[in-house]
C-alpha cells in the first residue's frame, strides 16, 4: 500500500461545489435506480417530485402555502441548532424543545386567547413558547457546565420526557386538562383557531403569505448578524474553535455556553409558536421531525446561515414532493424522502471527507529503492 | 378475577414485549464498547424487521427470517462504519441520518411492494411454529415466573443467551479486552499493534446485526402483517437510553430490560392489576400511562447525572472514546 | 522464557554480520501542512548499543521516532532494520520488526489493570481471558527486573508506575529495538538509576536502544553514541566518549556567529512584577515550579533560560491566570494577582504569549481570521453590542505591515498562515494591547534569522517605553545579547539570576543542568528577591 491519508489544509471553493452537488446527484441517480427496479419511471416521478406537483396545477398557490408552512419550523430551527452546534454544543434536543415551546404556546393560546386581542395573545404565545424551550434547553446545558454532563444522550432523554408529556396532555380527559376539547367524548386537542392565528398578508388574487415567512427570514438575518457582528456571536465562534484559547483572552465559557443555549433553545420554541399558532391546534406529531431534520440541515449547511435556508428548502421539496408525487405513484410511498434525504446524507458525509483529508503517496525511495 | 393468573400474565408480558430492547442494547453496547456512538438503532432495527419479515415469509423459515434481519442490520452497521471510522463523519449526524433512512426504507419497501399483498405471518407454518412458545421442562411447572419467565418462544432465549454471550465475550476473552482498549484509548490500543479500524468495522457490524434481531422481533410478535405504523415506535431509542442504563454491561441489560420492561408492560395491565388486587394496586389505574412511557427515560437522564456527578473513574463503564473518531496522525 | 532465547539470537546474528544496523534510516523527511518537522535526517543504531538522540524542544525528535513506531509515515526516506529496508504501515509492522517504544505521553488504557495494558497487545494469548495472565504478567516483569502489581489499575498508579509499566509493556512484547522517549523526565533519581541498569542490561543482552533525551549529565551517562537533531535537521553523530556536555550542547543550541542584538540602556522602574516562593504543578500532578522567586522591572528583559520542559509554560500559565497555584505569592505593582481570573489579570496589563511546540495551541483560535484573532483580547473594549471589526482590520493591517505578515489577505484563517507568521500575529495582537508587562515564550521559534531579529527588535521597543519583559528563549546566545538579566531554571527550580553581560554561556550551560547553583551567591540579597520590594505595600492594603 504505497498511500496514506492525511489531513488538507485548505480545499477550493469550486472543488468543494462540485463534491457536495456530486454527492446530491449520485444520491438522486440511485433513487432513480432503485425508483426503476420497482417499475416506476424515474425521470417521470422526479419531475413530479421537485415541481411538487405545481406545473399546471390551478391550486398550485395551496401547494405552495403548504409548501411554506412545513418549511417555516424547519429553517428556525436549524439556524437556532446551529447556535449551538457552532459552539460545539451537541444539541439534539430539538424535539423536546421544540414540544415545550408548543405546549406553552397552546396554554397561552387556549386560556387567554378568547379574553385578549388576538395580536397581544399571539406575542404572548411567542415568548412563552420561547421561555418554556429555552428552559428547557438551559437543563442540559447546566448539567454540562456543573458536572460535565454527555449533553448528546441528556438531551436525548429530555427529547422523550417531553413528548410523553405531551402525550399525557393529548390522553388524559380530566377537570383541569383544558387543552382538551370539552364538547368531544374522546380526548382531542381543543382547536384554538378561531381566536388566535398567525395573521396572513394577502399578495396577489390567491397567494397569502404567512406572517411566519416574514418572522423566518427576520431570525435567519438576526441570527446571521448575531454570529458574524456582535461580540457574543464572537465568543461563541472562539468557544467552538478552542476552549482553552477563550478562557486564555478571559471569557467566562460557562456562561457563554448557557446564554447561548437558552439562546438556541428559545429560538425552536419560537418555531414552535409559528407552527401551533398557524396550525390553530395543538397534536403530538405537531413538530414533525423538525428537531431531527434540523440537525441534519444545520450540519448539512456546515453551519452557514444562508445555506441551511437553501438546504432546508430542499428537504422540504423532498419531503412536501413526495408526498404529492405519492398520490399520483401508488407504489412508492411518500417515505421516499427519507430514504432520499438519508442517501443525500450519507454521500455528503462522504464528499466531505474528500474536502478534509487527501490521499497521498509516498513518495519515491520507498518502496522502488528495495 | 384469577389473580394468579392476572399476576402470571404480567410477569409474561414484561418478557414478551421489551425483549426487542434487549437486543437493541446489547447490539448497541456492542458497537459502543468501541469507541462509537451509534444513535441510528431505530433504523437498524426497522431494517432488520422489515427484511427479516419478508424474507422469512418467502423462506417459509424462520432461521432465514432471523439470519436475514442480522445480515441487513449488520449492513446498516457497514454504511455507519464506513462513514464514521473509514470517512471521519461526525458520528451524532451519521446515527441520526441512519435512523432517518432505516424508517424511510421500511416504509418505502412496506408500502412500495404493497401490490403484491403481504404476507400474514401466521399462514407461514415455519415462521409462526418456530415462534411458538417452548416449555422448559420443570422450570415452566413453576407457579406464576413458570409461565411467566420459562414459557416463552425461542428468540426470548436467544436473546437471553446473547446477552450473555456477549457480556463473557467482553469481560472474559482477549479479543473483547482488545475492544474495550479501542474504546477507551484507541491510541493506546493502536499502539500495541491492534487493528483499530478492523475491530471497529466488526463489532458495529456485529452489534447492528443484533439489533436488527431485535427489530424483527417486534415484527414477529406483532405476528400479522405489514401495515402502516411502525413496527419498532421508539424501541430504538429506549435501547440507547437502556445502555446508559444498564453502565454498558450486557448483563446488567437483561436486568435494564426487565426494569423497563416493567413499566412497559404496566400500562397495558395496569387496569387488570387493579381489579385483581383493588386494595394494593387500585391506585394503579389513577396512574397516567404516560408516565410508565416517561419513566425509563427520566430513570435513564437521573443515571447519566448521577454518574457525571460521582465521575469516579473505573465505576463507570462509559467507554472514554466515545463518539470521538480515531485519526493515527493526529498531532 | 521465550524472550530470552530470543534475545540471544539476535546477538549472534549481529556478531556473524557486524555490518548490519539494527535500524537505519535514511533521508527521512515528514511534514504536516506548511510545518517541516523532519528534513534529510539519517540515524543508526546498532544492536547493543544505547543511541542517545538529543535535541531541543520541537527538534522533530519524537516525530522522528514516530515514524519508526508506526505512528507516522515519512513523505520521503527509506528505513532498513538489520540490513533490509521495511516499509512501516502501522504500529502493528513496528512490533513485528521488533519495535518498541515508550511515549513520553502515555499510551495506557486507564480502566485497565497492569497486566490488560500488556496482555492487550500480546501475540497469541488464546481466546479466553485467564485469570492466569496476571501472574504470567508479573513474573515477566520480574524476569526483566521490575516490580509490578499486576492488578493495579492504572488510573490508580503514580506517574512513575505507569512510567515502569510501559516499560514492562514493550519489554514484554520481545521487542529488539526499544525507543524510550524521555523516559526520565518524571522519574526520581533512585529510580533513573534503577531504570539505567535495565537499560544497560538490555543492551549486553543484545538490544538496540535509543534514548529521546535533552538532559546531557544522562546522555553522557548512559549512551554509546549520541545524535543531534536541531530544528528538524540531522546534525552528526558523535561518539559519546569523544565528546563532552559543552560540544554537545553546541550541536544543539547551534553556534550563531556574528550577533549582533541591540541592548539599549534604558533606566529602569521599581519592580512591576513580583514572583515570591512560587510552586506550581504541572498536569500531571508533579511539581513543575518549585519554590521560584524572581521580578521584572520596568525597562528591562528578564530572560528564562532552561532546558525545555522545565517549568516554563507552568509558569507563564501562572502568571496569565490560567493555571492554579499551589503556593506562593504573585504582585503586580504593589496588587496581589494571585487568584484572579484572566480576564482581571489582563485588564491589569499583563500579556503572555506562548508558542507552544505546534504553534496554534494556545492564544489564537485557529480557524478564525487575523482580523478576529486581533480582537480576542480587546474585543470587549468598544462600546455597544457589536465587535468592532474596523479596529481590528486597522490592528490587523498594522501588524501586517509592521511585522511583515506575509499571507493573502486580513482575512485569512490564522491556521492557513505559516508557523513564522503565525507568531508574529500573536506578538503583533500582545503588542498591540500596550500591556506593561510582556510575558512571551519562544517568540522565534522555528522563525529564520530576518523575523527573529524583527522580534527582537519589537521587544527592545517595549523595553524603551518602559514595559518589563519576561522572555522565555531556547537559544543563549540570543539570551545573553538581548536580556539583561538572565534567570535559570533547572527542573523547577531557581538555580539563579545573573546578568547577562557578565555572565558566560558556559556558566549558564552548567546551571541549566544543575551543576552550579548561584542562587545563593550573594549572602545579603537572595536571587530573585528585589531590595526595592514591593511586598510592603501589599500587606498594607491588606491591613
Amino acid at each position: 500500500m504505497g498511500f496514506h491519508i492525511v489531513k488538507r489544509d485548505n480545499c477550493p471553493l469550486w472543488q468543494k461545489c462540485c463534491l457536495y452537488i456530486g454527492a446530491v446527484l449520485l444520491a438522486v441517480v440511485i433513487g432513480g435506480i432503485v425508483l426503476l427496479s420497482i417499475g416506476v419511471n424515474p425521470i417521470k416521478y422526479y419531475t413530479r417530485m421537485f415541481t411538487m406537483g405545481m406545473i399546471g396545477n390551478r391550486i398550485a398557490h395551496v401547494t405552495f402555502m403548504n409548501y411554506l408552512k412545513k418549511l417555516v419550523p424547519l429553517v428556525i430551527t436549524s439556524i437556532a441548532l446551529s447556535l449551538a452546534f457552532k459552539m460545539r454544543f451537541w444539541n439534539i434536543g430539538g424535539e423536546g424543545q421544540f414540544i415545550m415551546g408548543a405546549i406553552a404556546s397552546g396554554f397561552v393560546a387556549l386560556k387567554w386567547g378568547n379574553v385578549l386581542p388576538m395580536w397581544l395573545s399571539l406575542i404572548i404565545m411567542c415568548v412563552a413558547a420561547m421561555l418554556a424551550a429555552g428552559l428547557y434547553g438551559l437543563i442540559a446545558a447546566w448539567f454540562k457546565v456543573r458536572f460535565s454532563t454527555n449533553e448528546t444522550l441528556m438531551t436525548l432523554m429530555l427529547n422523550y420526557i417531553a413528548l410523553h408529556f405531551l402525550m399525557f396532555l393529548s390522553e388524559r380527559k380530566e377537570d383541569w386538562n383544558f387543552f382538551l376539547d370539552e364538547t368531544s367524548a374522546r380526548p382531542k386537542f381543543a382547536s384554538f383557531s378561531q381566536f388566535v392565528k398567525m395573521p396572513t398578508i394577502k399578495i396577489g388574487a390567491k397567494f397569502e403569505l404567512n406572517i411566519c415567512v416574514i418572522i423566518a427570514v427576520l431570525v435567519g438575518v438576526l441570527v446571521f448578524l448575531y454570529l458574524k457582528y456582535t461580540k457574543q456571536g464572537y465568543e461563541i465562534s472562539v468557544i467552538g474553535d478552542s476552549v482553552g484559547t477563550a478562557s486564555y483572552a478571559g471569557m467566562n465559557v460557562k456562561r457563554i455556553i448557557l446564554r447561548t443555549v437558552f439562546l438556541s433553545a428559545a429560538l425552536i420554541g419560537l418555531a414552535a409558536a409559528c407552527r401551533v399558532g398557524t396550525a390553530g391546534i395543538l397534536s403530538t406529531s405537531i413538530t414533525e421531525d423538525v428537531g431531527w431534520t434540523g440537525i441534519i440541515v444545520a450540519w448539512l449547511a456546515k453551519l452557514n446561515t444562508g445555506i441551511i435556508f437553501l438546504a432546508s428548502a430542499l428537504i422540504c421539496v423532498l419531503q412536501q414532493g413526495s408526498e404529492v408525487a405519492a398520490s399520483s405513484f401508488s407504489q412508492v410511498s411518500s417515505s421516499f424522502a427519507n430514504m432520499l434525504q438519508g442517501l443525500i446524507l450519507f454521500l455528503v458525509l462522504a464528499a466531505d471527507f474528500f474536502t478534509r483529508f487527501r490521499i497521498a503517496r509516498a513518495k519515491k525511495g520507498e518502496k522502488n529503492n528495495g | 378475577m384469577d389473580k394468579i393468573g392476572v399476576l402470571t400474565q404480567f410477569v409474561y408480558n414484561i418478557v414478551l414485549l421489551n425483549i426487542p430492547l434487549l437486543y437493541g442494547t446489547v447490539g448497541e453496547i456492542m458497537v459502543e464498547k468501541s469507541g462509537c456512538l451509534n444513535l441510528g438503532v431505530e433504523g437498524t432495527m426497522a431494517v432488520g424487521a422489515i427484511f427479516g419479515y419478508i424474507f422469512g415469509c418467502y423462506a417459509n423459515s424462520l432461521g432465514v427470517g432471523i439470519f436475514s434481519a442480522f445480515l441487513m442490520g449488520a449492513l446498516c452497521g457497514l454504511i455507519f462504519a464506513v462513514l464514521t471510522v473509514s470517512l471521519q463523519a461526525n458520528q451524532n449526524i451519521t446515527g441520526l441520518t441512519l435512523s432517518t433512512f432505516g424508517l424511510g426504507i421500511y416504509f418505502f419497501v412496506g408500502h412500495s411492494l404493497k401490490a403484491k399483498a403481504w404476507p400474514v405471518m401466521n399462514d407461514y407454518a415455519g415462521v409462526s411454529e418456530g415462534f411458538q412458545g417452548i416449555q422448559i421442562p420443570l422450570l415452566s411447572k413453576i407457579p406464576i415466573i413458570g409461565k411467566g419467565l420459562f414459557s416463552h418462544n425461542i428468540l426470548v432465549y436467544l436473546g437471553i443467551v446473547i446477552a450473555l454471550a456477549v457480556w463473557w465475550y467482553l469481560n472474559r476473552t482477549t479479543l473483547g479486552l482488545r475492544l474495550r482498549a479501542v474504546g477507551e484509548n484507541p491510541a493506546a490500543a493502536d499502539s500495541v499493534g491492534i487493528n483499530v479500524k478492523r475491530m471497529k468495522y466488526l463489532h458495529i457490524c456485529i452489534g447492528c446485526g443484533i439489533m436488527g434481531i431485535g427489530g424483527y422481533y417486534m415484527g414477529l410478535n406483532m405476528s400479522g402483517s405489514f401495515n402502516s405504523s411502525c413496527w419498532i415506535n421508539g424501541y430504538g431509542w429506549i435501547a440507547v437510553a437502556l445502555v446508559i442504563f444498564a453502565n454498558w454491561n450486557p448483563a446488567l441489560a437483561i436486568l435494564g430490560t426487565f426494569v423497563f420492561g416493567f413499566f412497559n408492560a404496566l400500562p397495558v395491565s395496569a387496569s387488570s392489576l387493579a381489579m385483581a388486587f383493588p386494595k394494593g394496586l387500585g391506585w394503579l389505574a389513577a396512574i397516567p400511562s404516560q408516565l410508565y412511557d416517561a419513566l425509563p427515560f427520566i430513570i435513564t437522564a437521573i443515571v447519566l447525572i448521577a454518574t457525571s456527578i460521582r465521575n469516579k473513574r473505573g465505576s463507570s463503564g462509559l467507554p472514554a472514546a466515545l463518539g470521538l473518531n480515531y485519526f493515527r496522525e493526529e498531532r | 522464557m521465550a524472550n530470552k532465547q530470543h534475545m540471544v539470537q539476535v546477538q549472534t546474528e549481529n556478531n556473524e554480520n557486524g555490518q548490519n544496523y539494527a535500524i537505519e534510516m535514511r533521508g527521512i523527511t515528514k511534514t504536516f501542512g506548511s510545518v517541516v518537522a523532519n528534513k534529510g535526517v539519517n540515524l543508526t543504531v546498532k544492536s547493543g548499543e544505547i543511541l542517545a538522540l538529543l535535541g531541543e524542544n520541537g527538534s522533530g525528535k519524537t516525530t522522528l521516532m514516530n515514524m519508526l513506531s508506526g505512528i507516522y509515515k515519512p513523505d520521503e526516506g527509506s528505513i532498513f532494520i538489520n540490513g533490509s529496508e521495511v516499509s512501516i504501515d502501522s504500529p502493528e509492522d513496528s512490533k513485528k520488526y521488533g519495535i518498541g517504544m515508550v511515549h513520553q505521553h502515555f499510551k495506557l488504557v486507564d480502566v485497565f489493570s497492569a497486566a490488560d495494558n500488556i496482555w492487550m497487545g500480546r501475540e497469541n494469548p488464546g481466546f479466553v481471558l485467564k485469570n492466569e495472565r496476571h501472574s504470567a504478567i508479573e513474573a515477566l516483569a520480574s524476569t526483566f527486573g521490575f516490580e509490578l502489581d499486576p492488578r493495579k489499575k492504572v488510573y490508580n498508579m503514580s506517574v512513575s508506575e505507569k512510567q515502569t509499566l510501559e516499560i514492562v509493556k514493550v519489554l514484554c512484547y520481545g521487542a529488539k529495538i526499544i525507543i524510550l522517549d524521555e523516559p526520565t523526565a518524571v522519574l526520581t533519581v533512585q529510580e533513573i538509576e534503577k531504570l539505567f541498569s535495565v537499560l544497560r542490561r538490555m543492551k549486553e543482552e543484545g538490544h538496540a536502544i535509543i534514548i529521546i533525551t535533552h538532559k546531557l549529565n544522562e546522555v553522557m551517562d548512559i549512551s554509546d553514541r549520541v545524535a543531534i537533531l536541531r530544528k528538524g535537521e540531522y546534525i552528526t553523530t558523535v561518539n559519546t566518549s569523544e565528546t563532552n556536555e559543552q560540544e554537545l550542547t553546541e550541536y544543539m543550541v547551534g553556534r550563531k556567529v556574528d550577533l549582533n542584538i541591540d541592548r539599549p540602556v534604558v533606566e529602569t522602574t521599581r519592580p512591576l512584577l513580583e514572583v515570591r516562593d512560587l510552586c506550581i504543578n504541572n498536569d500531571e500532578g508533579a511539581t513543575a515550579i518549585d519554590n521560584v522567586s524572581f521580578y521584572i522591572r520596568g525597562g528591562e528583559i528578564l530572560g528564562v533560560a532552561g532546558i525545555a520542559g522545565c517549568g516554563q509554560k507552568e509558569l507563564c500559565e501562572a502568571i496569565a491566570g490560567l493555571r492554579p497555584i499551589k503556593s506562593g505569592q504573585m504582585i503586580h505593582k504593589g496588587d496581589n494577582i494571585v487568584g484572579l481570573s484572566p480576564k482581571q489579570i489582563l485588564e491589569k496589563g499583563i500579556s503572555m504569549s506562548f508558542v507552544p511546540e505546534d504553534r496554534l495551541g494556545m492564544g489564537l483560535a485557529p480557524s478564525m481570521s487575523i482580523v478576529d484573532n486581533m480582537l480576542l483580547k480587546n474585543y470587549r473594549d468598544c462600546k455597544g453590542p457589536f465587535v468592532d471589526r474596523k479596529s481590528g482590520r486597522a490592528d490587523a493591517m498594522q501588524v501586517i505591515k509592521d511585522l511583515e505578515v506575509v499571507t493573502p489577505s486580513a482575512d485569512t484563517p490564522v491556521r492557513r498562515l505559516s508557523g513564522g507568521n503565525v507568531q508574529k500575529v500573536l506578538l503583533g495582537r500582545e503588542i498591540k494591547a500596550g500591556p506593561n508587562v510582556i510575558v512571551t515564550a519562544y517568540p522565534v521559534r522555528g522563525l529564520d534569522i530576518n523575523s527573529s531579529y524583527m522580534i527582537y527588535d519589537i521587544l527592545n521597543k517595549q523595553k524603551t517605553d518602559g514595559v518589563g519583559v519576561l522572555f522565555v528563549g531556547e537559544d543563549l546566545d540570543v539570551m545573553m545579547a538581548l536580556c539583561d538579566k538572565i534567570m535559570v531554571l533547572c527542573h523547577g527550580k531557581l538555580m539563579g539570576v545573573v546578568h547577562a553581560h557578565k555572565t558566560t554561556k558556559e556558566e549558564l550551560g552548567l546551571m541549566m543542568t544543575g551543576a552550579l547553583d548561584l542562587k545563593d551567591k550573594y549572602e545579603d540579597k537572595p536571587a530573585g528577591i528585589a531590595k526595592d520590594t514591593r511586598f510592603g505595600e501589599q500587606e498594607a492594603k491588606e491591613a
